[in-house]
C-alpha cells in the first residue's frame, strides 16, 4: 500500500474521538524512506538495524584493538601514551561486550525468534523498537565522552576504588556508567519481550521441546539477562551516586569495602559471559544439522545443558576473584562449581561432534565457521578448566593467558558463531546469496588471524606478561610473540574486510546485479525457512501447524517403504500451500514515534546528570511526555492516519 | 526508572501481533497460561527483586560502618515508621478492592479505591520525606558515611517505586474518566495491582531488615 | 594440545624472569606440580576432540553423486550419558588435588621465619618488616628475604587495588585497601625474583614492579644489620683558608633533600642543621599518603617503582644477581650507579614515568611531581643519595 501521511486538518473539538485525541500527531505509517526505518516496530527491520549498528561498533572496537596491538608490537612501544592506552582497552572491552556481541545476538534473536516459532512479531513491538533505540543512544552516548571530557579509563570491569572520583577524575567513567545503564534498559526490555514472545506466541502445535535450539538458547539468555541486568544496574547506580553526588559506597577513607563492587560486577559479569556465548551456541546448533543433513545429536541434552548453564552460571561468579582474597573456603567452593559448569559445556561439544558423526557434510562457509567454533571454543573451554584450578589460576589471572582464554571463547566462540549466522541466514534476511568463495577466504583468514593473535597469548601469559599494560620491557621473552599477535590482529582485520567486501559485492552496492537467493538454498530444517526470503511484513500468510522438531524438514522429507528418507515436497510447494490458505485478516501493529522519543530522552537525562540539572529536567520532561504519549496511543494506527482508509470490505487488511 | 513506566504503560495494547485471527482479544492467554502483559509484569518484578536484592545487600554490608555522623540506633523512630508501614500495607488492601471492582466493571468503586490507594501511597511517601528530613537535621546526610549513603539509596529507591505507582494509579483514574484507557481496563488495573503488592512486600523486607534488626 | 604446545614453547624460552612454569619456591612448586598434569590432561582432551572433528570432516564429507539423506538419528542417550559422566569424572579427579593444593598454599606455615607487611600504592610497593628484631625496616620495591625460610606476607593497599605477584615464588594476591590479606612465600635458591603489579591500578600500572631478593642466612643477617642503622649525617668540611665549616656536595645535597624531598620521603635519622628531626608528612602531599623510604636507597637495585635500574647493567656491576646484593649489602658502589636515569628522574619525574603530577582539588598529588630542580641541586642530591647506603 502506498501510504503517505495525510495533510493535517484541525478537526472541531467536538469531533475528536478518543483515538484521534490520543496524539495530535499522525502515525508514521510510511513503508518507504527513512521514516519507515526510524519509526518501525517490525521485528525484522529492528533486527537489521541492530545488526548494522552492532557491526559499526564491531569496527570501532576492532580499530581500538588494532591500536592496542600496534602499541604492544614491540617492547617499550611509543605509539600511544599510557592514558590513551588505558582508555583504549577500556572502550575496546566495553564496546565489544555491550555494543557488539550483545546487540548482534539481539539482532539475530529479534529477527529469527518470531520466525522460528511462527509468530508475526514479538509480544511488544513498540517496546522492541524502544530497546533498539536505547542500545543505540547508549552506544552513541558512550562515544560522546571524548568530546565532553575524556574517554573512560577504568577498564571495562571498572574496579572500585580506581574508578572513583579521586582516581578517575575525568568525566569518562560517568559516561561509561550511564551508557551501560541505558543499554541495560535496552537489554531488560528486550529480554522480557522475547521471553513473553517465546512462551506465549508459538505456532499451534509447537511444544517447548519442538522449538529450534537457537530459540531455546535465546530463551535461556533472556532469563539470564532479566536477572543479571538489575545487579549491574545497582552497581552502576552506586558508582554514579558516588561520582556525581558524593556518596561513599567505594570511598576507602569512609571504610568502604572495594570487594562489594567486584561481587556485584561479577554476579552480573559471569552470567554475562553466557549471555555472550549461548546465542552463538544456538546458531551453530542450527547450522550443523542443516549441513550434516541430520538432526542435532541429543537435542534434549543440548537444551537441558543450556538451561543448566543458565542456572549454574549464577554460582560461579567469584572465580573471577580467586586472587582478591576471599579466603580458601570460598575459593574452594567456587573452584568446584566452576569445574562442574564445564560439564554441561562439554556436553555441547560432544553433541556437536555427534551431529557431524554419520552425517553428509557440506562445507559451506556457514558450516566451516560452525566447525571452526567447535575447535576454537574447545581450546578456550579447556583453558577455562585450568582457571577453575584455583591455585593455578592465581598464577594465570590478570595475565595474557586469561586474554587468550576469553578471546578463544568470545572470538573463536561467539564471533565465529555470529559469522556462521551471517552466512547461513543472509539469503533469508536479504533474499540474496553471499559469495561462497569470498566466504571461504573470510573463514580461513579468520582462523589464521585468530590463532596468530590469541594463540601466542597463552605463551606470554604463562611467561608472566600481565594484561592492561601500556608497555613492557625487553628481556622477558614477550617481544617476539607480541609481534606475532599484532600481525595476527591485522589478519583478522583483513578477514572482517573480506566479509564487508562480500556484502558490498553481492548486494548490488557496486552496481553488479545481485544474485537472488533460492527459497531454500541450504535444504534447511526449521520453521523460519517456510516463508519468503525476505519474509513479508507479517512473516507468514498463514501459520503452519507444527508437529515435529525440524518441522520444515519433515514436510520436505518422509520415509519410504524401505525406511529411507526421500523428498516428498519442495520448499516452493510448501510455501504455495501456505499462501493458498492465507489468513483473511492480519492486523499488524502500526509504527510509532514514541519509542524513539523515549529512548532519546535517556541520554539527555544522563548528560544532565553529568553536566546540568536543567538538562536533566528537560530530558525528564521529554521522557514523561513520551511515556504518556505511548501509554495512550493505540497499537494500531487510526484509519485516518492512512491516505486511503481501508474500508471494512477490504479482504486482507494488512497495515504495513 | 522509565522502564517501570514503560512496561506498565505498554501493557494495554501491544499484545496482539496476533496469530492471524483478527478477533484475538487484547492480552490473550498464550501457551504459558498467562497473558502477555501479566507475564511481562511478573518478569519485570522478578528482575526488580534482584535490584532490591543488590541494594539491600549493600545496606546490610554497610549499615554498621559509621566513621562519623549518627548511627542507625540513634536515628530510627520505630513507632513512626511502623505507622507509615501500616499505611502502606493498608493500601495493598484497597488495591485488592480496586482490582475486584474493576473485575466487576464497577467503574465508580474502582476509581474510589484506586484514589484511596494512591492517597495511602502518597501518605507513605510523605512520611518518608519527613523521616529523611528529620535524619538530615540530626546530621545524617547522603554523603555523611556509608550507612547514610546506603540507607538513603535503598529507601529512596523504594520511595521512587511507590511514587511511580501513585502516578500510575492516578493516570489510570484519569484515563478511565476520559475513556481513553487502551486495552482491557480490568487487566491494566490488575497489572498495577501486581506492581503495588510487590512494592509493599519489598517494604516489609526492608522494614524488617533495616529498621527492626538491630545493627 | 595447546597446553602441550605452550609447555614446549615456554620450556624453550631462555630468558623469562617471570615464567610461571619455572618455580623456585615451595608454593610456586606446589602450584606447578598441580597445573602441569592438568595442562597435559587438557591437551589430551583437546586432541581427542580435534581428532574426532577431523575424522568427521574426512569420513563424512559429501561425496559427488552420493546425496542421499543420512540416517536421521536424534542421538544416543547411552553415548551421551557415558561421555557426560566421563567428563564429570575427569573433573572430579582434577578437583581433589586442587582442593589439597589450595589449602597447602593458603594455610599459615607453623615455622614462619619472617613477617612482612606489603603495601601497594600508585605506583610502587612498600615493605614493612614486622618480625621482632627487624621492626623499623622499611623498604620499597625490593623485598629481601632469607632463602629456604617461610615468609608470611600481609598484603594491603593505601589507595586502589593492586596485586602482589612473584611468579616464581607463588601466585598473586590482591592488595585491597581496608583489607589485609595473607600470602606465603619461600625461595629455595638465592636469587632475584621479579614480578609486576597485576591488578590494573591506573595510569602507570605498567611501571609498577616488584622483586624479591633471596639471600643466604648470613647475607641476610648482614643486610638486616645494615638496614637497622639510621642514615649518617654527611659531615661538612673545614675550609682551609677561612676555617669555617662549608658544605661538601653530600652535605649540600642533604640540605637540598630537606628543602625539596623530605616532606614526602622519609630518611630515618635525618636532622637539619639545628638538629631538628625531619620526618615526612607525605599524607599532606599525596593521595596515598606515602612515598618510598629512602634511608637505604643505595642498598636496592632498582628505583622509581622498579621502572629503572639503580645500577648500571655492566659486567662489573651485574645487578641482576642476588650475589650482587649479597656482596654489596650496604649499597651500590659509586662506579656502578645509573646516574643518567637517576638524574632524569630528579629533573622531571612525571616525564619519565606517567603520573598524575597535578594537584587535585584536595591539593594532593598522585606520584612524584616535577620539582623544577636546578642542575646544581640535582648534582648535590645525587651526591647525597649515594650516601644512603
Amino acid at each position: 500500500m502506498a501510504i503517505i501521511e495525510r495533510p493535517r486538518e484541525l478537526a472541531p473539538a467536538s469531533f475528536v474521538s478518543p483515538k484521534q485525541a490520543a496524539g495530535s500527531f499522525h502515525r508514521p505509517v510510511q513503508t518507504k524512506g527513512w521514516k519507515s526505518w526510524f519509526f518501525t516496530i517490525d521485528h525484522k527491520k529492528l533486527g537489521i538495524m541492530y545488526g548494522v549498528a552492532a557491526m559499526f561498533f564491531f569496527l570501532v572496537g576492532g580499530t581500538e584493538a588494532l591500536l592496542i596491538r600496534i602499541q604492544l608490537a614491540q617492547p617499550n612501544g611509543k605509539f600511544v601514551n599510557a592514558q590513551l592506552y588505558n582508555e583504549l582497552f577500556t572502550t575496546h572491552g566495553t564496546t565489544m561486550v555491550f555494543l557488539f556481541v550483545m546487540p548482534m545476538a539481539a539482532a539475530f534473536a529479534n529477527y529469527f525468534v518470531p520466525l522460528q516459532i511462527g509468530a508475526r512479531d514479538v509480544a511488544f513491538p513498540r517496546m522492541n523498537a524502544f530497546g533498539f533505540w536505547c542500545f543505540l543512544s547508549g552506544g552513541i552516548f558512550l562515544y560522546l565522552s571524548p568530546l565532553l571530557g575524556g574517554l573512560p579509563d577504568g577498564g571495562w570491569f571498572a574496579y572500585a576504588p580506581n574508578t572513583g572520583p579521586i582516581f578517575s577524575p575525568s568525566h569518562g567513567m560517568d559516561f561509561w556508567a550511564l551508557a551501560l545503564q541505558i543499554t541495560g534498559i535496552a537489554s531488560l526490555t528486550g529480554s522480557i519481550n522475547l521471553i513473553v514472545t517465546i512462551l506465549n506466541m508459538r505456532a499451534p502445535g509447537m511444544k517447548m521441546m519442538m522449538m529450534p535450539v537457537f530459540t531455546w538458547m535465546i530463551l535461556v539468555v533472556q532469563f539470564l539477562l532479566v536477572f543479571a541486568i538489575p545487579v549491574i544496574t545497582v552497581a552502576l547506580f552506586l558508582l554514579t551516586f558516588q561520582r556525581r553526588f558524593g556518596a561513599t559506597f567505594f570511598d576507602v577513607k569512609a571504610g568502604a569495602d572495594p570487594l562489594l563492587w567486584q561481587h556485584l560486577f561479577w554476579l552480573f559479569g559471569h552470567p554475562e559471559v553466557y549471555i555472550l556465548i549461548l546465542p552463538s551456541f544456538g546458531i551453530v546448533s542450527e547450522v550443523l544439522p542443516v549441513f550434516a543433513k541430520k538432526p542435532l545429536f541429543g537435542y534434549k541434552f543440548v537444551v537441558f545443558s543450556g538451561a543448566a548453564i543458565g542456572f549454574m552460571g549464577w554460582g560461579v561468579w567469584a572465580h573471577h576473584m580467586f586472587a582478591s582474597g576471599l579466603g580458601p573456603i570460598s575459593v574452594m567452593v567456587f573452584s568446584l562449581t566452576t569445574m562442574f559448569i564445564a560439564v554441561p559445556t562439554g556436553v555441547k561439544i560432544i553433541n556437536w561432534v555427534g551431529t557431524l558423526w554419520g552425517g553428509t557434510l557440506r562445507f559451506t562457509t556457514a558450516m566451516m565457521f560452525a566447525i571452526g567454533l567447535i575447535v576454537e571454543f574447545t581450546i578456550g573451554g579447556l583453558s577455562g578448566v585450568t582457571h577453575a584450578v584455583s591455585p593455578s589460576d592465581t598464577q594465570q589471572t590478570d595475565t595474557y593467558y586469561i586474554i587468550a582464554h576469553f578471546h578463544y571463547v568470545l572470538f573463536g566462540g561467539a564471533v565465529f558463531g555470529l559469522f556462521a549466522g551471517f552466512y547461513y541466514w543472509w539469503p533469508k534476511v536479504f533474499g540474496r546469496m553471499l559469495d561462497e568463495k569470498l566466504g571461504k577466504i573470510n573463514f580461513w583468514l579468520m582462523v589464521i588471524g585468530t590463532n596468530f593473535t590469541f594463540g601466542p597469548m597463552h605463551i606470554v601469559g604463562l611467561q608472566g606478561q600481565p594484561r592492561r599494560m601500556y608497555t613492557y620491557k625487553a628481556g622477558y621473552g614477550f617481544g617476539p610473540w607480541n609481534l606475532v599477535e599484532t600481525i595476527g590482529s591485522f589478519i583478522i582485520a583483513l578477514a572482517v574486510g573480506t566479509f564487508l567486501w562480500n556484502v558490498v559485492k553481492t548486494n548490488g552496492i557496486t552496481g553488479k546485479k545481485p544474485r537472488t537467493a533460492p527459497l531454500d538454498p541450504w535444504d534447511a530444517r526449521t520453521y523460519e525457512w517456510m516463508t519468503t526470503s525476505p519474509p513479508k511484513e507479517h512473516n507468514f500468510d498463514s501459520i503452519p501447524v507444527v508437529s515435529h522438531l525440524d518441522e520444515f524438514f519433515h514436510r520436505k522429507y518422509a520415509e519410504d517403504a524401505n525406511g529411507n528418507m526421500v523428498k516428498v515436497a519442495t520448499g516452493e510447494e510448501i510455501l504455495a500451500d501456505q499462501i493458498a490458505h492465507a489468513d483473511k485478516h492480519i492486523h499488524m501493529p502500526s509504527p510509532s514515534y514514541w519509542p524513539l522519543v523515549l529512548a532519546v530522552s535517556l541520554p539527555i537525562i544522563a548528560l544532565g546528570v553529568i553536566f546540568s540539572t536543567y538538562l536533566a529536567v528537560v530530558g525528564g520532561a521529554i521522557c514523561v511526555m513520551a511515556a504518556y504519549g505511548w501509554a495512550i496511543e493505540p497499537s494500531t494506527a487510526d484509519e485516518s492516519d492512512f491516505e486511503n482508509p481501508a474500508g471494512p470490505s477490504t479482504e486482507v487488511t494488512v497495515h504495513v | 526508572m522509565s522502564d517501570v513506566l514503560d512496561t506498565v504503560t505498554d501493557s494495554g495494547h501491544d499484545a496482539h501481533a496476533d496469530h492471524g485471527h483478527a478477533d484475538v482479544e487484547h492480552g490473550a492467554h498464550g501457551s504459558s497460561g498467562l497473558s502477555n502483559n501479566k507475564l511481562a509484569m511478573w518478569l519485570f518484578l522478578g528482575s526488580d527483586c534482584l535490584l532490591f536484592g543488590g541494594l539491600i545487600s549493600t545496606y546490610m554490608l554497610y549499615r554498621g560502618r559509621v566513621q562519623r555522623g549518627p548511627n542507625p540506633n540513634e536515628l530510627y523512630n520505630i513507632p513512626f515508621t511502623s505507622v507509615s508501614s501500616f499505611v502502606l500495607l493498608m493500601s495493598s488492601l484497597t488495591m485488592v478492592l480496586a482490582v475486584t471492582a474493576a473485575g466487576r466493571n464497577d467503574d465508580r468503586r474502582m476509581r474510589i479505591w484506586l484514589c484511596t490507594t494512591a492517597f495511602l501511597g502518597s501518605l507513605f511517601v510523605g512520611a518518608q520525606v519527613f523521616e529523611f528530613r528529620s535524619f538530615y537535621l540530626k546530621g545524617l546526610g547522603f554523603t555523611t558515611n556509608l550507612f547514610g549513603s546506603s540507607f538513603f539509596t535503598l529507601t529512596g529507591f523504594h520511595g521512587v517505586h511507590v511514587t511511580l505507582g501513585v502516578i500510575m494509579l492516578l493516570s489510570i483514574v484519569g484515563m478511565t474518566l476520559r475513556g481513553k484507557i487502551p486495552g482491557r481496563k480490568a487487566e491494566v488495573v490488575e497489572l498495577i495491582g501486581l506492581y503495588w503488592h510487590f512494592v509493599d512486600i519489598v517494604w516489609i523486607v526492608i522494614f524488617t531488615l533495616v529498621y527492626l534488626i538491630p545493627s | 594440545m595447546l597446553g602441550g604446545f605452550a609447555l614446549t614453547l615456554t620450556g624453550c624460552a631462555g630468558n623469562a624472569p617471570q615464567d610461571t612454569w619455572k618455580p623456585s619456591g615451595k608454593y610456586a612448586r606446589s602450584i606447578d606440580n598441580l597445573q602441569e598434569p592438568i595442562f597435559v590432561a587438557a591437551g589430551v582432551v583437546g586432541l581427542v576432540v580435534f581428532a574426532a572433528v577431523v575424522y568427521c570432516i574426512v569420513k563424512f564429507r559429501e561425496r559427488p553423486g552420493h546425496d542421499s539423506i543420512p540416517h536421521q538419528s536424534h542421538g544416543n542417550p547411552k553415548v551421551e550419558i557415558s561421555l557426560t559422566a566421563l567428563s564429570a569424572a575427569i573433573l572430579l579427579t582434577v578437583a581433589v588435588p586442587t582442593v589439597n593444593t589450595l589449602f597447602e598454599i593458603s594455610n599459615r606455615p607453623k615455622d614462619t621465619a619472617l613477617e612482612v607487611t606489603v603495601i601497594g600504592q600508585q605506583w610502587w610497593w612498600e615493605f614493612q618488616y614486622k618480625t621482632p628484631g627487624m621492626e623499623g625496616i622499611v623498604t620499597a620495591t625490593e623485598l629481601v628475604i632469607p632463602v629456604g625460610k617461610k615468609v608470611r606476607l600481609s598484603v594491603t593497599s593505601r589507595d586502589v587495588i593492586h596485586s602482589f605477584w612473584i611468579p616464581k615464588l607463588n601466585g598473586k594476591r590482591d592488595a585491597v585497601p581496608n583489607r589485609v590479606q595473607p600470602l606465603n612465600m619461600e625461595a629455595t635458591t638465592p636469587g632475584i625474583y621479579e614480578g609486576q603489579c597485576t591488578e590494573y591500578c591506573g595510569l602507570s600500572h605498567a611501571n609498577m614492579r616488584q622483586r624479591v631478593v633471596a639471600l643466604s642466612d648470613a647475607d641476610f643477617a648482614t643486610w638486616v644489620a645494615n638496614q637497622l642503622k639510621p642514615a649518617a649525617k654527611p659531615a661538612k668540611v673545614k675550609d682551609a683558608t677561612t676555617g669555617e665549616l662549608v658544605d661538601t656536595p653530600q652535605s649540600g645535597g642533604e640540605a637540598a633533600f630537606i628543602a625539596n624531598c623530605a616532606r614526602c620521603h622519609q630518611v630515618n635519622g635525618l636532622v637539619d642543621d639545628k638538629g631538628d628531626p625531619q620526618n615526612s608528612k607525605a599524607d599532606e602531599q599525596l593521595v596515598s599518603g606515602a612515598a618510598p623510604n629512602l634511608t637505604h636507597l643505595m642498598s636496592r637495585s632498582v628505583f622509581a617503582g622498579g621502572m629503572f635500574d639503580l645500577s648500571l647493567p655492566s659486567a662489573a656491576c651485574s645487578p641482576k644477581t642476588a650475589k650482587y646484593t649479597a656482596e654489596h649489602p650496604t649499597g651500590t658502589p659509586d662506579g656502578c650507579l645509573n646516574r643518567a636515569d637517576l638524574e632524569a628522574w630528579l629533573r622531571n619525574a612525571p616525564a619519565v614515568k606517567p603520573m598524575y603530577s597535578i594537584q587535585n582539588k584536595d591539593k594532593l598529588y598522585r606520584g612524584m611531581p616535577n620539582l623544577n630542580l636546578s642542575e646544581a641541586d640535582i648534582d648535590k642530591l645525587v651526591a647525597y643519595l649515594t650516601t644512603l647506603k
